[in-house]
This record gives structure tokens, sequence and C-alpha cells, in this order.
């Protein structure tokens, strides 16, 4: 008997069990099961196939049989045409929009001048004062307010901004549906529906300035560049993907820095090497990003053709999502993926996708992380987890630690 | 086929079918890298020597002008030739004092402290080095090397001051403390090690806290004399960490330094035995108790491994920055290798 065959006959009846609220609180139990049994399978509760290991990640990711859809829910929330649900000409309309601002050239000749004052004004804060909340306090703050001031949204506090990717992530990951394909708790939508219109409100007068006076943010030049003179992109064209950058972009920098710290006080020998030698931290902030991937699972591809992948027959027009944090803890590839190792065979990892909708912005967000965390650990040295409280992951689409408290002398 | 590529000394194979940084990374070395498809820019390097077919390089990642000059996208680039690749913020090039063999003359020995002597070698023509570094001796007779550290500063290139305890049974011990006489000639080779203070223009005249264990002073009186001469207002601290009172020296020299410098303090602390005018225990705990923050501070650590790993703990516990941190583990140079 054959693998294949036996995958083919796995009874997957148990899949029916699984819940929303189970996958976001932990969802490594029923991936593990799923790269075991069923590495492209069919998860009712997400009404889609699911990419579970890191081999059929990059094979659907980076396959000409397959082009890019957003998920049901993502679409709901950011409409039409967000850069990670488009294709052709469109998709490098996108891509030709953002990328100038986010080639490495470009990023190195500003981004320690952006990031390094913001981050350390953060540290500023609370470096005195022996404890602080470092998601809220430092890794979200420091992750929104260089990006918003990259993308010209310096009259918007950290705080909102926060706020917005907080409320656009629920929404974005309310995946749940019923038999027929409806969303199960429509309610869920709600707080995106909030975001969007508060984000309208504020960003609008700002497109309505950019669009007379050009300026050199980010959205000035989405607006203008590669546009025949007096023309402008449409605003409407531009707002789903403005979303995408106020979830993701805003959101996982953030992540990615508290997941790495806490990897990293998993491992009290591991923080100290990085403490005394900064320049650990890129090796530091990629296990991170292996060990508890940001963007875990909320990206999709769709077949464009009929296709067998590892023995299972797709249609043409069936999504399949990336479980990128899944495909990120393969056994088949890494050791113990489970741990948090800094010394771990450095073997590539799918964090940040594949494919040519592969992130756009992984050049900067590397560098925000480095940066961050280089200031954080510069100032405070002595940096140790609170043990009296405990750190808690939330997260199927988006995960990382929902609080990071911690100590250290002063 | 496979062909050698080479980083930060590390020397592997890379098969045709594999890009540089595959070659890298199976052979367990690490190197930023994020997309594995050329677009994100995270796996840029610098080729030292060599070279390299670009691949499947996108001229959006690696543009015209960074092919120019010499930079490469590891996980697209494979070399062909036997080639030499740096990471980006790699210290590239950097100038240090070439190493040279010298022959000395012996000009002083002298009892300093209780097992602990003073050797002073006269050269026939000047060494550059930084304040902080060591040489290595040649001991006579026996073929075999042992390091000390320089207790110049760089002005001082003709006469090295080294500072020396014994070990009963070392072979440098043997001779320093036995037929070592004026006059004798002794193989020298220097300047050694990054334990030093940094160049002047990059001096900002920042605090610093010192901590010598026993003859572990030696380099921090050239680098406490050096930055101080530069600038005299700054605030130092220097801790000399001994056993007893016994095994104190050069207070005097110290004290002349105080004198002069008003922002330097001396701190001697006795881990042994209990003295007026000396601390007692051991000199990192000296320290916590005596600075409340030393952020923003540089600190200099020379003497045993575990002083230096208590001297570490103690400026992080204050805040330092772990850059600014320089260490000196002084294994007790005889003991080395003593008994190959
Ligand atoms: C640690 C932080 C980040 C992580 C882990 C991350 C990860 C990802 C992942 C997994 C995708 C989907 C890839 C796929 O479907 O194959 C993605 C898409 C994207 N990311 Fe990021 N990202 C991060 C930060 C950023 C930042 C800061 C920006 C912009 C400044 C950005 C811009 C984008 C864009 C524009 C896309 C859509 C690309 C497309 O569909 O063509 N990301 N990111
Ligand atoms: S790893 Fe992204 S360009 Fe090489």
């Amino acid at each position: 008997m054959t693998t294949t065959q036996q995958a083919g006959k796995q009874d997957l009846s148990w899949l029916d069990d699984v819940t929303m609220t189970e996958l976001e609180r932990n969802p490594y139990p029923t991936y593990e099961r799923l790269r075991r049994e069923a590495p492209l399978a069919f998860v009712p509760v997400l009404g889609s196939y699911v990419a579970s290991t890191a081999e059929i990640c990059r094979e659907v990711a980076t396959s000409p049989d397959f082009e890019a859809v957003i998920t049901p829910a993502g679409g709901r929330t950011f409409g039409h045409p967000a850069i990670i649900g488009v294709n052709g000409d469109i998709h490098a309309d996108l891509r030709g929009m953002v990328e100038p601002q986010l080639q490495p050239a470009e990023v190195d000749s500003w981004v320690d001048d952006l990031v390094r004052p913001i981050a350390r004004n953060y540290v500023e804060q609370f470096e005195d004062r022996g404890r602080a909340e470092l998601v809220a306090e430092y890794c979200e703050p420091v992750s929104v307010r260089s990006l918003g001031d990259l993308l010209g949204l310096q009259s918007v506090s950290s705080d909102k901004l926060r706020e917005w990717f907080h409320k656009l992530s629920v929404s974005f990951t309310n995946a749940g549906v019923d038999e027929n394909g409806e969303f199960t708790n429509p309610d869920g939508f709600t707080p995106g529906d909030e975001a969007r219109a508060e984000i309208q409100a504020v960003v609008d007068p700002l497109i309505d300035r950019w669009i007379e006076h050009p300026e050199n943010t980010a959205i000035s030049h989405w607006l203008h560049d590669g546009m025949p003179p007096g023309k402008t992109r449409d605003r409407e064209y531009i707002y789903p993907t403005i979303y995408v950058y106020l979830l993701g972009a805003m959101q996982e920098p953030g992540h990615g820095m508290a997941s790495t710290l806490v990897g990293l006080f998993s491992r009290p020998e591991q923080m100290e090497e990085v403490v005394d030698d900064p320049s650990l931290l890129p090796r530091a902030i990629s296990e991170g990003m292996r060990w508890t991937s940001p963007i875990w699972s909320a990206t999709a591809r769709i077949s464009t053709t009929p296709v067998t992948i590892t023995g299972v027959d797709l249609p043409a027009g069936t999504p399949v999502i990336l479980s990128y944090g899944s495909a990120n803890h393969d056994t088949g590839k890494y050791d113990a993926p489970t741990a948090y190792d800094l010394h771990r065979p450095p073997l590539p990892h799918l964090a940040f996708g594949a494919g040519n909708h592969a992130c756009a912005g992984i050049y900067y967000a590397n560098q925000v992380m480095r940066i961050g965390l280089e200031e954080l650990l510069e100032a405070i040295p002595n940096l140790e987890r609170d043990t009296g409280e405990g750190v808690e992951f939330w997260g199927w689409g988006f995960r990382g630690p929902t609080s990071l408290h911690s100590t250290w002398e002063v | 086929m496979a062909t050698a590529i080479s980083v930060s000394g590390r020397r592997v194979e890379c098969t045709d079918d594999q890009s540089m940084l595959e070659a890298f990374l199976r052979a367990g070395i690490w190197m930023p890298n994020s997309c594995n498809q050329g677009t994100c820019g995270t796996c840029k390097l610098q080729v030292v020597c060599g070279e390299v077919d670009h691949g499947g390089s996108p001229l959006d990642t690696l543009t015209a002008e960074e092919r120019a000059a010499g930079l490469a996208l590891a996980c697209q680039a494979r070399p062909l030739a036997e080639t030499e690749v740096a990471l980006r913020g790699e210290e590239m090039g950097r100038t240090t004092h070439v190493l040279r063999d010298l022959t000395a003359t012996v000009v002083e020995v002298e009892e300093i402290a209780r097992d602990t002597r003073r050797v002073l070698l006269g050269l026939e023509e000047p060494l550059a080095f930084s304040a902080g570094q060591y040489v290595e001796l040649l001991v006579p007779g026996t073929g075999e090397r042992r390091q000390y550290s320089l207790a110049n500063t760089a002005e001082e290139d003709k006469v090295l001051e080294l500072h020396v305890r014994r070990i009963p049974g070392g072979v440098a011990s043997e001779w320093l403390f036995g037929a070592a006489a004026v006059g004798d000639r002794v193989e020298v080779r220097g300047p050694l090690g990054d334990f030093h203070v940094p160049d002047a223009d990059e001096d900002d005249g920042e605090p610093m806290v010192l901590i010598g264990g026993g003859t572990g002073l030696a380099p921090l009186l050239g680098i406490a004399r050096t930055a101080l001469e530069r600038h005299p207002d700054r605030t130092m601290v220097l801790y000399h960490g001994v056993r007893t009172a016994a095994d104190l020296y050069d207070t005097d020299r110290l004290a002349e330094l105080a004198a002069t410098y008003r922002g330097f303090n001396l701190v001697t602390v006795l881990s042994r035995e209990s003295v007026p005018g000396h601390r007692s225990g051991y000199a990192p705990d000296a320290f916590v108790d005596d600075i409340a923050s030393a952020r923003g501070w540089s600190g200099w650590l020379c003497g045993s491994p575990a002083l230096v790993e208590a001297g570490v703990k103690a400026f992080k516990r204050r805040r330092m920055a772990p850059r600014l941190i320089h260490r000196e583990k002084f294994e007790p140079a005889d003991a080395v290798g003593a008994g190959n």
C-alpha cells in the first residue's frame, strides 16, 4: 500500500469537529495531524482545502496551475482589488506601485533614521520603570509608528493604528462557515467595518491633499507613480491594498518581535548570547518567524485547471489556504519544530510566503524588527520575562503573543 | 563538480546545483535570508574575491551598480571559481596594526607585589599597537609561547611593559622568576587581540568602568591613561580586584592618575582579607554597590574567566549596553598549555 493510497483512504471525519475557537487558541495539534494524515485536506469549518506541509505550501504557492485568491472573510473585510487576491495586470500594477519604496537599497537609505528614533522614544517611556508589557508598549507601537510615518499617517496616533489592525484582523480571520458556505458569525465583521469607516474618514482628506500636492509618503506615491501626468490612481482602487497594509504590514513586525522575544526567553542562554552579540539578531528573528509565523494562515491560491496534488484531485477553481505557520513546524524539515532554537540547522522557512505573491515587505519588515530589538536590548540588557504572568499566543490567521510582561532591575 | 566558497573564515563546497546560500546553510553556516527566490534582498552579500554567476537575480533586487560594486544575492548566485564572500555590515578591510616578529631585550625585571613582576622589554624599533592589546613571548630555551597584555599607551612604543604573575611550574615563570636577567634577548610577536581602546575619532568621552583582576590590571593601565588623555574630564572608575593587600601593585601610580584627572577613581577590592582603605569582596559586586546606572558607560574587563563573566553580568545588571562591554579573559598565561 502506498502512502498516497493511505492518504486517500484516511478517515478524516475528525475534521468535522474542528472549530474556529480551537484553531485560534492553538492550531498546532490540528495541523500536526493534518500534516501526518492529509497534508492537503478539505477542512469543513474553513470551507476550503488547506495545505499544511512545507512541500505542499511551496508547491501550491509557486505552481503555474494556481493563482492568488483572497479568502472569503478576507475579501469581505478588504474589498476588491486587494493585492493579495488579484492576478495578471492588476497584480503587476499593484506590485509595481508598492515595490519601489520596499526595495532593499531604497529601504537601507532611510530605515535607520525612520525606525531607530521611534524605537528609542518608546523605550525611554518605560526603561526606568523596571517593568513593561512589551506587546502593547513596545512591539506594536514601534511597528505601527514606523509604517504609519512611512505611509504618511503621522496624524494618526499609534494607539489608533493598533486599534485598526486589531479590528481588521479579527474580521479578516472570521473565517468560520457552515455547510452551505455561509459565515457562521456575520457579526464578526462589524469591527472591520468600523475600522474601515474610520480609516476612510482620516485617509480621504489626506488623499485629496496628495492628489493636488504630492508628498514623499508611500500613499502619495501610490496615487501618482507610473501614472500619466495629471492622472492619479483611483482611491477605490488603492483602498483594499491600504487595508492590506493597515492590517498585515502594521501588525506583523510587532508579532514578529514579540514572538522572537518569547522564544528567546524560553532559552535564557540564547537570550544572553543575543544580548551580548546583537549581530545574532537577524538569525534570532528568522527563527522567531519560523517558530511562530505571524501570518500563520491568511493567504490562499486557487487552481486554474484540474490538478492532482499529493494524490488529491482538485478541479479547476478550487481554493487552497496556505498554512505557512504549519509548514514551518513540518517535522519532515525541522527537528523538534515546536522548540525555539537559535542554533538549529539554518534552513529557509516560509514565514514570508512564496511565489509571485510572496511578501513584498520582507526586507523592510526584517529591518524594523532588527532595529526594534537592538534598541530594546541595548537599553535593557537585563530584560527578563515576568514569570508571575503567563504568555498566551492567539490566532490562526495571524498569530503572536497577546501580551508579554517583563521586568528588569533599575 | 563542486567549488569552494568561504565566509568569515569558514570554507564549504558548493555543488553545481546549489546556490551559495544553500551551500552555506547546508553546512550549518547561517546567513540572513528570507524569500529564497531573489526578490527580498535579505541575502545580499559582498564578493571579496572570486567570481559568481548572478543566475536569476532580478535587476530590481540587485541593481547594475550593486553588481559592479561586487554585491551578489546568495540565494541566486553560483560560484564560477573559488570565491570568498563577506556579509554586509561585517567589518571589511578594517585596518589593523601589522603583526610583527621582533627581538626584544630585557631592560628591567622588578618585583612589584607578591609573586608578581613587572618586565620591561626594549625594542630596537617602535611597535605600532592600540592600548590594551597583547604580545606573545617565545620563552627562551623552551619553544613555548605565552601571551602578555601590554600596560603601555600607544605612544610608549619602544619599551613594552608586561605584568607577570608567578605560576608554580609554569615555563615562563621558571624563566621570569628565575634565570631571566637584564640584557637577555627574547622573541616577541604582536600586537594581537581586539581588547583595545577605540580610535580617537570614535571615542566620544563616555564614562568608563574598568575591572581588572590581579595582573589583569596591565591592559587597563594603557587603556585608562589613553582614554583620560583624550578626555581629561571623563568619569572613570577602575576596580582592581586581588586576594590580599600584598597582591596590590601600582597603587601610587594610580593615585597619581587620580590626582591629575578629577573624574578618575581607583577602588581596590580584596577578596581574602579585610584591610582599612580597601573594599572587601569581589570587584564586580563593588561596582554594583557603587554605580546605580551604567547606561551609556563603556566597560572593560580583564582577568580570570570567572571575573570577566561576573563583570559582564554586573554591567548588564546596571544596564550597560553589551556592545560597549569589552572583555579579555586572562587565563594565567603559564597555566595554559603548561601541561602540554
Ligand atoms: C514580520 C512581518 C511580516 C510577515 C511575517 C509577512 C508575511 C507575509 C506573508 C506570509 C504574505 C503572503 C505571502 C503569500 O501568500 O505567499 C505577505 C504578503 C504581503 N506582505 Fe508581508 N509580512 C510582513 C510584513 C510586511 C510589511 C511590513 C509589509 C509592507 C511594508 C508587507 C507587505 C506585504 C504585501 C504588499 C503582501 C502582498 C503580496 C502579494 O500578494 O503580492 N508585509 N506577507
Ligand atoms: S533570500 Fe531573498 S533575495 Fe535572497
